[in-house]
């Protein structure tokens, strides 16, 4: 975890709405897929929190970007930030999504066994916790294929489609409005490619809105895949001493204590037959 | 950087901090969690996450929501009770040299007084502090806290019960907080930190429900400073012991405003999460300010608004 000021190489505009900001580190900061970063306007004073973005890309070791959409008064204060301006950065943060799916795997043998296959599902902006995953599972030689659903062909291309394209992944797309893709949601073709067998062997990779999550978990577990899910909650810190960003999650023993894991340091990235879906749904 | 500055050393309640600045209480972790972006060693001292007798697992969420100049939150106390900061926490303290003040809550004063004998165990421990103002829970915390004759009856049997310096936190969220410091100091308390959060509401006008699953929350932050200040102030000219000025300090500056007003330590909440670092530069900003002020002493600051 390292605390540090960035500098702004670039913050520019993808579509209205959707920006890819880059910025430069003093030293190398190392990065796993599906780790994020908290990050605010530096002498920014309102609004106060730093606010919690997947980490897109690593450009470099000392070069990172950040794929977001601009929501609420907290993106706002970063998408007015311009070239050579600074961020504070606390990064980088969250488990990533390998390493649990090592960290959990049983020996080596299992673990390869468990990577062969990939499918990987993103809706939205969920996008910018994936295409570094995407990218690693291809150089892994991992049989990876990617679903990708936006609102609409404008959103996709705002959140990232061009990027993901270029990995030459089978990737299926969906719209909700149908201007690009199938028109639905992109829990549709992923119920289709289970049925059809896709799924033997593999594990998902889902990050999307709270309610594509939750159905990818129910489509994962008809099925028996086994099924990891980043999850994103607002966060007052990042690195797990605020207990702002808790999740229900399924426990065994009394009730009480062990009900809440924290997004930020157990997560972002759980096992998503632990998640208590419809507990957190009120906060979605 | 391990040097010192002997001019802001401090003493609360017969313990001495190397420098007036306390991480507070529900912000700071287990203080453990910050190893890795502070030096704890040169940390005045800490206050835990508040601790109750066994492990709370807090509210629903959403728990926390951002205001303009703070935050609400709602989080419900969850710990890992006192039992297992005792044993896991503790030993691993040891290896760094700051101020440990276990912060300890109940849902009535048999909880309270079963946590504290639990710490009394715990090696390491400088301070108790009392949490009867926390707004989140239906039971004890600011339940107590809102009465000065509860809080009285409580601070009475935990003093007796504790075998550390007791700190008893206060709620801003009184008619008369002056009534209620001396009802408390009364009762036996070493010393008084003030303010816990102010409670307050949002509501997304989108769905009609608050933004809190608890409905109201803590509000702390930058926002609630001026308050903190007056209330420091006021109770300051009210009772002898000293005082730990806590809410929305986030520079050196913020600080020494709560120290003239009458506090001989601050505690830094919120502004730990968005500057993780804010406690090491108020240490520094203070020392500045002693040096560039001829102030040969911090303490010599304490209290000393001229109100003429």
């Amino acid at each position: 975890m390292i605390e540090t000021t960035a500098r702004v190489e670039s913050n520019r505009e993808i579509v209205s709405g959707y920006r890819l900001l880059t910025l430069s580190f003093e030293q190398d900061i190392p990065v796993r897929a599906g780790q994020f970063a908290m990050l605010k306007a530096h002498s920014c004073h309102e609004p106060l929190l730093r606010r919690a973005l997947a980490i897109y890309r690593a450009e470099g070791p000392r070069q990172l970007s950040f794929l977001y959409q601009v929501l609420g008064r907290g993106t706002e204060a970063l998408s007015q930030i311009e070239s050579e301006g600074r961020v504070d950065a606390l990064l980088p943060l969250g488990n990533g999504w390998l390493d649990l799916s090592q960290g959990n795997a049983g020996d080596q043998e299992d673990h390869e066994k468990e990577r062969r296959r990939a499918i990987v599902v993103a809706g939205g902006i969920g996008s910018a916790s994936v295409l570094m995953l995407c990218d690693e599972l291809s150089r892994s030689a991992t049989e990876t294929h990617i679903f990708f659903g936006a609102a609409t062909e404008r959103v996709a291309r705002g959140c990232g489609l061009d990027d993901l394209r270029e990995l030459a992944l089978p990737l299926t797309l969906t719209t909700d409005d149908g201007s690009l893709g199938e028109g639905g949601f992109v829990t549709a073709p992923l119920e289709r490619h289970l049925r059809e067998g896709g799924g033997e062997g593999a594990t998902i990779y889902a990050c999307g809105p709270w309610v594509m999550m939750r159905r990818v978990a129910e489509i994962a577990a008809h099925y028996s895949v086994r099924c990891l899910a980043s999850l994103e909650a607002p966060m007052g810190c990042g690195f797990g001493v605020c207990v702002g960003c808790v999740v229900a999650v399924k426990h065994e023993g009394p009730a009480g204590y062990g009900s809440y894991r924290r997004v930020c340091t157990d997560g972002s990235v759980f096992p998503a037959e632990i998640i208590r879906w419809e507990v957190n749904a009120m906060a979605h | 950087m391990n040097n010192h500055d002997p001019a802001l050393s401090v003493e609360i309640a017969g313990v001495s901090l190397k420098n007036p600045v306390i991480g507070a209480s529900g912000t700071f972790g287990y203080g453990l969690e910050f190893a890795e972006l502070v030096d704890l060693n040169r940390l005045g001292g800490f206050s835990t996450k508040g601790l109750s007798a066994k492990p709370l697992p807090g509210n629903p969420p959403p728990r926390i929501v951002e205001t303009h100049g703070g935050m609400l939150n709602a989080i419900g106390l969850q710990n890992i009770g006192a039992r297992a900061f005792v044993e896991e926490k503790l030993p691993l303290l040891r290896r760094y040299d700051t101020r440990v003040i276990a912060n300890v809550f109940g849902y009535s004063d048999e909880d309270y007084i079963e946590a504290i004998t639990i710490l009394n165990d715990g090696p390491g421990i400088d301070a108790y502090e009392l949490n009867i103002s926390c707004p989140n829970v239906k039971e004890g915390g600011i339940v107590i806290g809102s009465s000065p004759s509860a809080a009285a009856r409580l601070t009475e049997k935990a003093k007796r019960a504790s075998s550390r310096p007791l700190i008893v936190k206060l709620s801003p969220n009184v008619t008369d907080v002056s009534e209620l410091a001396l009802a408390i100091v009364g009762a036996g308390a070493d010393c008084l930190s003030l303010i816990n959060t102010l409670v307050g509401m949002s509501i997304d006008v989108n769905t009609r429900r608050p933004r809190l699953s608890y409905g109201t929350g803590g509000l702390s932050g930058p926002a609630i400073r001026p308050i903190a200040v007056r209330m420091v102030h006021e109770v300051a000219r009210t009772v002898k012991v000293p005082i730990i000025g806590v809410g929305g300090i986030a520079s050196a500056m913020d600080a020494l405003e709560f120290m003239i007003a009458g506090a001989t330590a601050v505690q830094i909440g919120t502004a730990n999460y968005y500057d993780p670092k804010v406690t090491m530069k108020v240490i520094d900003g203070l020392s500045d300010y002693c040096r560039q002020e001829k102030v040969p002493h911090i303490s010599s600051l304490v209290g000393s608004l001229i109100t003429s």
